[in-house]
Order: structure tokens, then C-alpha cells, then sequence
């Protein structure tokens, strides 16, 4: 998984698409996709390891239903160990679509943070039956390394063989106060949670501050950031 | 009042908030509150591993942003981290002992600044396996005794139950599902509490003070008032957030 989490931090599009293939091999899966919620043209799939994965995701956010929107809409993992044994007012649409798809059982893993809602990673198998809780920890593992991918752009980069960087941001990115500096953001500046956190983001980095140092002085409003981008902020968040 | 009494209160509370369909965040933080008085401690919180195993705080006895920071660091140092580590519960520890300083200088050192002196921690067990810890702190270094130590962790399966009992919107059907809601749950609160500072020129603590106030009051779930909010379907008008009475 290690080596997966690598993967993720290569720069350009490859990046997820190569995490997509080693993570199916890393997890035991057949299939393995990302769909990222776009601000406005909906949820799109932006990286799969294979045919498989691909034709289901399109399938449920073709037709708006499934474990994949359910997902990205509540914000929580939905586990499908046997797509046949599912109630069929569940998913009423899919259910008559994906008699006929390889796909027989389906696990999704949301990526965000609290209120902000980012995608899904979803894991697919062609037989049935759960997954076991060591592949379910590497499947949240690696939402949660896409997650601070997605909402991370710009993050300085560091040579370090093991997986401190990407477990330093990721831990940064839990402290209450970087999530309470968001919410003020976003008032502030009228934007929606995921720019404002990237908005912090680019001016601890532009600052060379670290972005928990920055949360606490907007939170003691000792700091406002400027309403005009500074220059020294990334681009929104590479989607690839 | 003695405290068969005050257990007997206690038990009937949680029984009803069990029953009901209940807000696992609220719910922690007044099981802190109950344990805090019940143990004659000065403060306690819950924490519960994410998935890397690090220790977050879900709930606290006092939601002063203050004291759930202090919790904060114990996700890397103090007893809980060992507690969870090993399953056992780490009780009685001078938090004025060389021993203790020397080994988690930076928690020991914000712990005394606070006032504490002694702290414990008990594990949250969940059939065999240790998903987060107790955590309980005096500014009196009596020791807990052995009922003590068995009440708190009651408590601390008091609050594993609630975490796996709560009802979430989509019906996770999974343990762990159960456990990352609730995670995701206190993330929303604190982004909530950011949004509100800010719409009402008050403190993050302040403004959290009038919101749960207001949930309460009105017997909505805290979690999924903080997702109406920061979806924009609650106007945030409709929540009293004078200064007056703020204080908690």
C-alpha cells in the first residue's frame, strides 16, 4: 500500500490512474475507480483500473442512484457484499441496469472532510462476499490520502522514503481548529468549504507557515486573508 | 446526593437517550459530563482511532476549544495512546512524576499549565479489539479507587454502544462505517462552529454555545443541524446568538 501511496504523489494525470491500478492489485479487488464531485457539471469519473470498474461507475451516476452517489451524498462508506441480494427499492433504476454486469459486489469509500464532499473511491469485485477488515483499512487508507490529494494542491513536497509526508498533511488536515479557520473562510470570502480550505491552504504555503499555524491566527482573528488571491496560491485543485 | 442515587439517575438517562434516536456527538458530550461528576474529576473526554490509528477527540466534558486541543495531543503521547496500544487501562498517573514529564514533555506540560495532576485512561473495547480511549483528568491528585475505575469503564463501554448504536443517514451497515461517521460527524461540527463565528462576529466557542443551545431547545440532532448549515438549507437567522447568556 506504501507503495501505492507513492504512486499518488506523482505529479500529472497518471498519478491517480497508476494509484487505480496498483491499488486494485494492492487490495485484492478486481476494479478500482475515482469519481470526484465537480462544481458543476456533477460527478465524474476521473480515474479507473479497468473496464469493470468503469462501466459501473458510469452506470450509477448515469442514472443518479447507487452505493457511489448514496455515498458521495452522505458522506459515508456504502458496502454492497452481494449487488444481488440488494432490496430492489433500494436502487430501483440500477437494479433492472446491472443484471446483466459483471460486477457482483461493490464497496464505496468516501473522499472529504467533514462537511466538504470531494468523491468516492469504489472498489468492486466480480464474486460476492465482504471484504476483509485489513482490506477495508487500506481502502480507507488510501481515501484518505486521495482526499488530501484533491484538497492539497500546492502542498510543498519533501523528499522522505516513508509515508511521513503524506501522513503529517493528512493528520494536519484533522485538527479542529484548520476545520473551524475553514468555516470563518468561507463566510469571509463567500466561498463553498472545499475552496476555502484550499484558499488556506495556498497562503500557508505561499507564507512557508504550516496551515495549523495559519488556522489559529484566523481563528483568534488576528489574520484575514485578502478577498483578491495574493499570487501566490496554486490553482484550484488539479482534477486531473 | 449519594451516589447510588446519582448512578441510578445516571443509568436512566442513558437508557433513554439509547432507546431514542439520539445524537452520538451530544450524547458523548453529556456522558462526559455524567462521568466528570460521577468520578468527582475535573474533566473528561472521548477519542476514538481513525483509520491510520491516531487518536481524535469526539467528544469532551467542556467543548471550550481550549481543553478539546489539549485532548488533541494526546494523539501522539500520554496514556491514552498506550492504553490504546496495549487495551489496558493506564489509571492513576502523577502527571507531576519525572518519569511522566520526561517521557510526554509536551502533554504533560499543557496538562499542568490547565491545572491537572493526575490523569487515566480507559480503553473503548469493541470484541477484542481497542477502537479509542477515556480519558479523565484531576486537579486533585486522590487517587481513583478500584469502583472507580470499574465505573469509568463502564462508561467507556457506555460510549463504544452509542458510537456502534447510532442512527446514520444512510444506514451504514458496517462497524466501521459507524465509527468514520462519527469522525466525520465532529469535523462537520468544527466547521459549523467556524461559519457561525463568522456570520455572528462572536467566538468559535461562543457561537458553538448558542448553536447547541439552540438544538437543544428544539430537540434537533447537533450533526444533522451542522450538515443543514453548511449545505445552506438552515437559515441561521432562526438560532439566538445574543451575547447575553452566551457563557457556559
Amino acid at each position: 500500500m506504501a507503495n501505492v501511496l507513492r504512486r499518488l504523489r506523482d505529479d500529472g494525470p497518471g498519478g491517480i490512474a497508476h494509484a487505480m491500478t496498483a491499488g486494485a492489485v494492492a487490495l485484492g479487488v478486481d476494479g478500482l475507480a475515482v469519481s470526484l464531485l465537480m462544481e458543476d457539471s456533477g460527478i465524474e469519473l476521473v480515474a479507473c483500473s479497468d473496464e469493470s470498474a468503469q462501466t459501473f461507475e458510469d452506470l450509477q451516476f448515469t442514472l443518479g442512484e447507487g452505493p457511489g452517489p448514496d455515498t458521495v451524498r452522505a458522506g459515508i462508506m456504502v458496502w454492497v457484499p452481494d449487488l444481488a441480494g440488494v432490496r430492489p427499492d433500494r436502487w430501483p433504476a440500477l437494479a433492472m441496469e446491472s443484471a446483466g454486469l459483471a460486477v457482483r459486489a461493490v464497496f464505496c469509500f468516501p473522499i472529504g472532510l467533514g462537511a466538504i464532499r470531494v468523491g468516492v473511491l469504489t472498489a468492486v469485485r466480480r464474486t460476492p462476499g465482504p471484504l476483509s477488515s485489513g482490506q477495508a483499512d487500506d481502502a480507507l487508507v488510501l481515501a484518505r490520502a486521495l482526499t488530501a490529494r484533491c484538497l492539497g494542491g500546492g502542498e510543498p513536497r519533501r523528499q522522505d522514503p516513508d509515508d511521513r509526508v503524506s501522513r503529517d498533511s493528512a493528520h494536519e488536515l484533522q485538527q479542529a481548529v484548520v476545520h473551524q479557520a475553514t468555516g470563518m473562510i468561507s463566510v469571509q470570502l463567500s466561498l463553498s468549504l472545499p475552496q476555502a480550505l484550499l484558499r488556506l491552504r495556498g497562503h500557508a504555503y505561499g507564507s512557508g507557515r504550516t496551515i495549523t499555524d495559519i488556522s489559529r491566527e484566523i481563528v483568534a482573528r488576528r489574520l484575514r486573508l485578502d478577498p483578491n488571491t495574493d499570487g501566490t496560491e496554486p490553482a484550484v485543485a488539479d482534477k486531473d | 446526593m449519594p451516589r447510588e442515587q446519582q448512578l441510578s439517575q445516571v443509568f436512566v438517562e442513558i437508557a433513554d437517550s439509547l432507546i431514542d434516536d439520539f445524537d452520538v456527538i451530544d450524547f458523548l458530550q453529556q456522558l462526559s459530563v455524567r462521568c466528570m461528576e460521577l468520578l468527582d474529576v475535573a474533566a473528561v473526554g472521548i477519542l476514538l482511532a481513525d483509520e491510520h490509528g491516531i487518536l481524535r477527540v469526539l467528544a469532551a466534558s467542556d467543548e471550550r476549544t481550549r481543553l478539546l486541543e489539549f485532548f488533541a495531543t494526546q494523539h501522539d503521547q500520554g496514556p491514552c495512546v498506550e492504553c490504546f496500544q496495549s487495551g489496558q487501562p493506564r489509571t492513576n498517573i502523577d502527571l507531576t512524576a519525572s518519569r511522566i514529564t520526561d517521557d510526554w514533555p509536551q502533554f504533560a506540560t499543557q496538562a499542568q499549565d490547565i491545572g491537572f495532576v493526575a490523569t487515566n485512561a480507559l480503553p473503548l473495547r469493541l470484541r477484542g479489539r481497542i477502537i479509542g480511549a477515556l480519558s479523565l483528568f484531576q486537579t486533585d491528585p486522590a487517587p481513583l479507587s478500584y469502583q472507580d475505575v470499574s465505573l469509568a469503564q463502564a462508561m467507556a463501554d457506555i460510549a463504544t454502544i452509542a458510537i456502534l448504536q447510532q442512527r446514520t443517514l444512510a444506514q451504514s451497515e458496517t462497524e466501521r462505517g459507524q465509527l468514520q461517521y462519527a469522525l466525520t460527524s465532529r469535523i462537520v461540527l468544527e466547521q459549523v462552529k467556524g461559519i457561525l463565528a463568522e456570520r455572528w462576529q462572536l467566538s468559535v466557542d461562543d457561537a458553538f454555545a448558542a448553536f447547541r443551545r439552540y438544538a437543544r431547545n428544539h430537540n434537533l440532532k447537533l450533526a444533522a443541524l451542522a450538515r443543514d448549515i453548511t449545505d445552506g438549507t438552515f437559515d441561521t437567522d432562526a438560532i439566538p446568538h445574543g451575547v447575553a447568556g452566551t457563557a457556559m
